[in-house]
C-alpha cells in the first residue's frame, strides 16, 4: 500500500524533477539575459562600467541609422534568396533523388549533404580562397567554361558580394534541406499517386494534388527554420569578408551589425536595441509564415 | 561486444569524452606564472621579441616575461573585454592603429591604458622619436601608447617590366608624370600600373594623408569632407573608374604579390612592412623590384604618406608599471636590437638615432641593390600624422561608401557634374559620422556646437 | 522491360543534372584536399594538385601550434556538451511528452518562442553573467550555458510522443520508478533520435566560433576554430597551412557522420516529419 502511494507521488512529481535542470539553467542563462538585454537596450554603454540612460533613444536612433538600414536590406535579400532559391532547389533535388529507378541514390545523397558537415567558419575560410580573383577556382572555372574575365572581384566588388554569399550558402544548405524533403517524399502514401493516376492526373497535377499536401508539415518546418537561420547569418560573411562588413557594407547583416556595435565599438546598449528589433522582426515573420501556410490548423501541442 | 542500449552514437561520444578528457587532463599545462605578459598580433613581431627577451630577463634577475601571439581581431575584442571585466589583462600589449581609437570611447579616466605622457616627456623620448607618430595614440593631450613604427609609404615597382616599356622610375617626380607613364603600360584586364582599390579606402587614404588631409583633426572633429578630402577624391576616382583607369586591385596581400610576379600589377603601395611580404611571397622577383618615393602632388611636394601602424600600451591594471615601462623601452629603444629587427621585418623604428646603424644602409639585392632602410629613413621625418578618434573605423567605412558611390557615378556619367556630386556625397558620409560622434555621451569634441 | 526513347532521354537528363550538381558540390572539397598538398609557392600556380606533393603544410601546422592539443580540446568540449545536452534535453523532452502537469503549456510556449530569438541578442548580458560567475576563460563558460538545448527538448518531445504508453505502463506495473522508465525503457527505444541529436549537437559545438573566441583568452584552452583563426595573420596568409588546418578540423565530423549516418538521417527527419 505504501509502495503504491510512493509510486503515485513520484508519478506526480517526476515531471517537475525532470524539467527542473532545464528550468534552472534556462532561468539563469536564458530568462535573466533576456531581461538584462531589454534593460541594456535603454542605455548607451561603454563596456559594463559606463552606462547612460537614454530611454527609447537607441530605438529612435536606429530608425534613422543608415547602417542599420543597410543591414536590414542585406539580411532581407539574403533571406529571400534562401527561401526562393535554396528551398526550391532542395525540393527539386529531393524529387529527382526519390525516383524509384534511380541508381546511385546513396552516393548523390551523401555528395549533396557533405558540405553541411563543414562548419560555417570553415566554409568561409575555404570560399575566401576559392573566390580570389585571377587565381581562385571560381574565376578560373568561369573563365574556362564561359570565357569570362578571370579577375572578377567577387569579394571586393560591392555588387558581387551578395551573389557570392548566396552561392556559398546554397552550397552549404541545399543538400541539408534536401534530406528533409527526401524523408517527407518517402512518407507520402504511394497509393494516393496510383489513385490520382487512375483519375487521369498528369505529373504536375499529381504533384499539386498529392505531393504538396503530403509534404506540407515538413515544408513549413524547413521554411520557418531556413528563414530564422538566414536572419541570424553572421559567421559566414564575417569570416568570408576577412572580419569585416565588406566593401560598401555590402555584406553587413543584422547580427554582424549587432556584433560590431557591441563587441568592437563597445556599445552593448545599442547592440541590444539592434538585437531586439531583429528578434521582433523574426517573430513576426515566423508567425506570418505559419499562418499563411496553415501550420496552426493541425497543431494541438 | 555487449550492446550499449543507447545506440552507436551515444556510445561513440562517451568514448570520445573519456579519451579526450584523459588527454586534456594529462596534458594540462598550468600557465607559467610570469612577472610580465605581453600580447602581440603580428607573427614577425612575436618571433623577434622572443629572440630579444632572454637578454631582458638576464638583466633583471627574478623577472620572467612571456610574449603571446594573439590574432589581431581577438586582441581588440579581448582587450576591450579584459579592461572592463575582472580579467587578467596583459601587462604590455601591442595594438593596431585602426583599433587604437576604439579604446578611447569612454571617459578619459576609464581608458584601460596607462597614461605615458610624463614618462615620454621626461625621458626625452618626445624629441628622439618621429613626433607625428604619437598623434594616433593621444587622447585629449594624453599619450597612451609608444609608437612601434613610422610606416612611410613608397611604391614598390617591377623595375624590369617598366624599363622594358621605356619608363625610368627615377624620372618620375609627380603624380602627373606617373599617370602619363601609366597610360602607356595599362591594358585593362591584363596589366595595371598601380594597385588602386575602387571599393576600399586603403589606397585612397594614402593619397589623403599625403595631401595633408585626414579623417579627424587633433580635436576629434570629423574633417574628411573638407577641400583636401574632396580634391583627393576628384583626383583618385578617375584613376580607378572610367575608360582611362590605371589601377585595380585583387584583394589580399598574397594575391596582390602573386599578381606582381605575373606582371598583372606593376606597382604596389609599399609601406615598409609590406616589402617583407613581397620578399617572402615572391622570392623569384629578386633583382626585378625597386622602390620609388611616392610621386609628389606637385613639384617639390612631400613624397611619402603612411599606411598602418602599431602602438605599445601598458595596462593600467598591471602590478609592475615601472618594469613594464622598462620592457617597452628595452624593446623599442635599443638601437642594436632595432637594427636586428629591421633585418627581420624591414620595419624602420620611429627612434631617429637608430637609423644610423649600418643595417639601415645596406644595399638590398632584392630591391635592385637599393638601400631599403635609407630610402624609408630619408622620408620618415615627413610622414604625416593620423589623428585618433574612437570613430576612425566608422569614418573609414563611410569614406569608403562615398568612394563607391563616386566610382559608380563616374562610371556612368564621366566627369560631367562629378565635382558637385562628389562634394555632396562626401559631406553626406561625414555628416553620418558626425551624427554618431554627437551621440557619444562621454566626451564631445572640443569646439563642437553641441 | 524496354523503355521508350523519351523516357530514356528524360532519365539521362536527370542523371546529367544530378552529376553536375554533385560535381559543383564536391569540387570545393577536392580543391581543399589538393591545396593541402601544395607548397605556398605552387598554391596558385596549379589549379588542383601540383606535380610534387609536399607535407610541409601539415608539418608547419603541427610545429607552429600545438594542433593535437587543439583537436583534443575541441573533442572534449564538444563531446561533453553532447552528453550533457543529451541527458538534460531528453529528460525534459520525456517529461513534456508523457506527463500532464501544471505549467506544461507555459513551458512549451516559452520554449518555442525562445527558438525565435537570435542567440546573439543575449550575448552581451550573457558575457557579463559568465564573468560574474567566474566562468570566463574556461571551458565551463562554453559548456554550462549551452547545457540544455531547447531544440533538443523539442526533438525528443516529438519522438518520445511516438513511444506507446502501454510500454510505460508495463514498466510501472513491474515497479519501475519514473526515472527507470526514462532510463531503461524510453531512451533505448529512442536510439534514432539520440543518434541524430548527438550529431547535430556535436556539429554545433564543434563549429562554434564566435562565443569561444570571446570567452577563451588562454591559448592552451583554444578550440579548433579559434586556433585556426589565429593562423590568419595581418601581413600574410599562409594559405596552405590554413587549409591543412581546415581539412583536419572537418575530418572528425566526416568520420562521425559516416559512422552514424543511418541513425542521423532517421532521427533528423523523424522530428520534422512527425512534427
Amino acid at each position: 500500500m505504501r509502495e503504491a502511494s510512493f509510486h503515485r507521488l513520484q508519478h506526480r512529481y517526476a515531471p517537475y524533477l525532470f524539467v527542473s535542470p532545464f528550468i534552472i539553467l534556462f532561468s539563469v542563462f536564458g530568462v535573466y539575459p533576456i531581461f538584462k538585454s531589454l534593460l541594456l537596450s535603454l542605455y548607451i554603454t561603454n563596456g559594463p562600467s559606463d552606462h547612460v540612460f537614454v530611454g527609447l533613444g537607441n530605438f529612435k536612433f536606429l530608425l534613422g541609422d543608415p547602417d542599420f538600414h543597410t543591414a536590414v536590406k542585406n539580411t532581407v535579400i539574403f533571406a529571400l534568396c534562401s527561401v526562393f532559391l535554396q528551398l526550391p532547389l532542395s525540393l527539386g533535388l529531393a524529387i529527382l533523388l526519390s525516383q524509384k529507378w534511380l541508381k546511385g541514390r546513396e552516393f548523390f545523397r551523401l555528395a549533396f549533404f557533405a558540405p553541411q558537415l563543414v562548419g560555417q567558419a570553415f566554409v568561409a575560410v575555404l570560399f575566401g580562397v576559392l573566390f580570389v580573383p585571377k587565381f581562385g577556382i571560381v574565376n578560373q572555372a568561369l573563365a574556362a567554361v564561359f570565357g569570362m574575365p578571370d579577375d572578377t572581384k567577387w569579394l571586393q566588388n560591392p555588387s558581387l558580394v551578395m551573389p557570392a554569399l548566396v552561392f556559398t550558402s546554397l552550397w552549404m544548405y541545399v543538400g541539408f534541406n534536401m534530406i528533409y524533403f527526401l524523408a517527407a517524399l518517402q512518407g507520402v502514401d504511394t497509393e494516393l499517386y496510383e489513385a490520382a493516376k487512375v483519375d487521369g492526373a498528369n505529373s504536375w497535377q499529381q504533384f499539386l494534388a498529392v505531393t504538396v499536401p503530403g509534404i506540407r508539415p515538413v515544408a513549413v518546418f524547413v521554411l520557418v527554420t531556413a528563414t530564422i537561420g538566414s536572419f541570424q547569418l553572421f559567421e559566414l560573411p564575417y569570416i568570408l569578408l576577412n572580419n569585416s562588413a565588406g566593401p560598401n557594407k555590402s555584406g553587413l547583416t543584422l547580427v554582424m551589425y549587432l556584433f560590431q556595435t557591441g563587441f568592437v565599438s563597445g556599445d552593448l546598449g545599442y547592440a541590444s536595441a539592434v538585437g531586439w528589433t531583429l528578434a521582433i522582426g523574426v517573430l513576426v515573420i515566423s508567425l506570418f509564415q505559419m499562418r499563411i501556410t496553415g501550420a496552426w490548423k493541425g497543431d494541438n501541442a | 561486444m555487449p550492446t550499449f542500449p543507447y545506440g552507436k552514437a551515444a556510445f561513440s561520444f562517451v568514448i570520445l569524452a573519456l579519451v579526450s578528457g584523459l588527454f586534456v587532463t594529462l596534458h594540462r599545462v598550468e600557465p607559467r606564472k610570469t612577472t610580465l605578459t605581453m600580447w602581440t598580433f603580428a607573427d614577425t613581431h612575436y618571433e623577434s621579441y622572443r629572440k630579444a627577451l632572454p637578454a631582458f630577463e638576464a638583466a633583471h634577475p627574478g623577472v620572467t616575461v612571456k610574449v603571446e601571439h594573439v590574432n589581431i581581431q581577438a586582441v581588440t575584442s579581448r582587450l576591450q573585454a579584459a579592461f572592463h571585466a575582472n580579467l587578467n589583462v596583459p601587462d604590455v600589449v601591442e595594438v593596431e592603429i585602426g583599433s587604437a581609437g576604439s579604446f578611447f570611447r569612454g571617459p578619459l579616466e576609464h581608458v584601460g591604458f596607462l597614461d605615458l605622457t610624463d614618462r615620454i616627456k621626461k625621458s626625452g623620448l618626445w624629441e628622439r622619436m618621429v613626433q607625428s607618430r604619437f598623434a594616433t595614440y593621444t587622447m585629449q593631450g594624453h599619450i597612451f601608447g609608444l609608437p612601434h613604427d613610422v610606416h612611410p609609404v613608397v611604391l614598390a615597382c617591377r623595375r624590369d617590366l617598366l624599363e622594358k616599356a621605356g619608363i625610368d622610375i627615377n624620372s618620375i617626380e609627380t603624380w602627373d608624370d606617373f599617370i602619363k607613364a601609366a597610360r602607356k603600360v595599362t591594358i585593362p584586364g591584363k596589366q595595371y600600373m598601380l594597385e588602386l582599390s575602387d571599393s576600399g579606402t586603403d589606397n585612397l587614404e594614402v593619397m589623403l594623408f599625403q595631401r595633408g588631409g585626414g579623417y579627424f583633426d587633433p580635436e576629434g572633429r570629423c574633417i574628411f569632407d573638407n577641400e583636401i578630402g574632396l580634391q583627393t577624391m576628384l583626383f583618385y576616382v578617375p584613376l580607378v573608374a572610367g575608360k582611362d583607369k590605371i589601377g585595380s586591385t585583387l584583394g589580399s596581400n598574397q594575391i596582390l604579390t602573386q599578381a606582381v610576379e605575373q606582371g598583372y600589377m606593376l606597382c604596389l603601395f609599399a609601406p615598409d612592412w609590406r616589402t617583407k611580404s613581397m620578399e617572402r611571397d615572391i622570392p623569384r622577383m629578386s633583382g626585378n623590384m625597386a622602390l620609388m618615393p611616392l610621386p609628389a602632388v606637385s613639384k617639390g611636394g612631400i613624397r611619402t604618406s603612411t599606411w598602418g601602424g602599431t602602438m605599445l600600451g601598458i595596462a593600467k591594471k598591471t602590478t609592475h608599471p615601472d618594469l613594464a615601462w622598462e620592457l617597452a623601452q628595452y624593446l623599442y629603444l635599443n638601437t642594436a636590437d632595432l637594427a636586428n629587427r629591421f633585418k627581420d621585418t624591414n620595419i624602420i623604428p620611429p627612434l631617429k638615432e637608430a637609423w644610423n646603424e649600418p643595417a639601415f644602409k645596406e644595399p638590398r639585392p632584392y630591391w635592385s641593390n637599393q638601400p631599403l632602410g635609407a630610402v624609408y629613413a630619408k622620408l620618415a621625418p615627413q610622414v604625416p600624422p593620423q589623428y585618433s578618434s574612437p570613430y576612425v573605423v566608422t569614418a573609414k567605412a563611410k569614406f569608403g561608401e562615398a568612394l563607391v558611390s563616386c566610382v559608380q557615378y563616374y562610371n556612368a556619367n564621366g566627369a560631367n557634374g562629378f565635382e558637385d556630386y562628389a562634394r555632396k556625397r562626401i559631406k553626406q558620409s561625414a555628416d553620418e559620422v558626425r551624427r554618431l560622434v554627437a551621440r557619444n555621451p562621454y566626451h564631445k569634441p572640443q569646439g563642437s556646437e553641441n | 522491360m524496354s523503355k521508350s526513347p523519351a523516357v530514356r532521354l528524360g532519365r539521362g537528363f536527370v542523371y546529367l543534372i544530378l552529376a553536375v550538381g554533385a560535381i559543383l558540390t564536391l569540387v570545393p572539397l577536392v580543391w581543399l584536399v589538393a591545396s593541402t598538398t601544395k607548397s605556398n609557392d605552387d598554391m596558385f600556380h596549379y589549379t588542383f594538385f601540383a606535380p610534387h606533393f609536399t607535407a610541409v603544410n601539415f608539418t608547419s601546422l603541427f610545429t607552429k601550434m600545438p594542433f593535437v592539443n587543439y583537436i583534443m580540446n575541441s573533442l572534449f568540449v564538444a563531446s561533453t556538451t553532447v552528453l550533457v545536452q543529451l541527458f538534460f534535453s531528453s529528460l525534459a523532452g520525456f517529461a513534456l511528452a508523457k506527463y500532464e502537469f501544471k505549467g506544461k503549456r507555459v513551458i512549451i510556449v516559452i520554449m518555442l518562442s525562445t527558438m525565435l530569438i537570435p542567440g546573439q541578442v543575449l550575448m552581451a548580458p550573457l558575457y557579463e553573467l559568465i564573468n560574474h560567475l567566474g566562468m570566463m576563460d574556461s571551458w565551463s563558460g562554453l559548456i554550462v550555458p549551452g547545457a540544455v538545448s531547447v531544440f533538443g527538448i523539442f526533438l525528443f518531445r516529438q519522438s518520445i510522443m511516438q513511444v506507446p504508453n502501454e510500454l510505460l505502463q508495463a514498466g510501472r506495473i513491474d515497479g519501475c520508478s519514473e526515472f527507470r522508465i526514462y532510463w531503461d525503457i524510453v531512451m533505448p527505444v529512442s536510439r534514432p533520435m539520440i543518434g541524430a541529436f548527438c550529431l547535430i549537437s556535436f556539429m554545433g559545438s564543434w563549429n562554434s566560433f564566435l562565443w569561444p573566441q570571446i570567452i577563451l583568452h588562454n591559448r592552451t584552452l583554444y578550440t579548433l576554430p579559434v586556433a585556426l583563426n589565429q593562423l590568419r595573420d595581418l601581413y600574410s596568409n599562409q594559405y596552405g597551412t590554413l587549409m591543412a588546418g581546415t581539412l583536419l578540423s572537418i575530418l572528425p565530423v566526416v568520420i562521425l557522420f559516416l559512422l552514424l549516418q543511418k541513425e542521423f538521417v532517421a532521427g533528423l527527419t523523424a522530428g520534422a516529419v512527425k512534427g
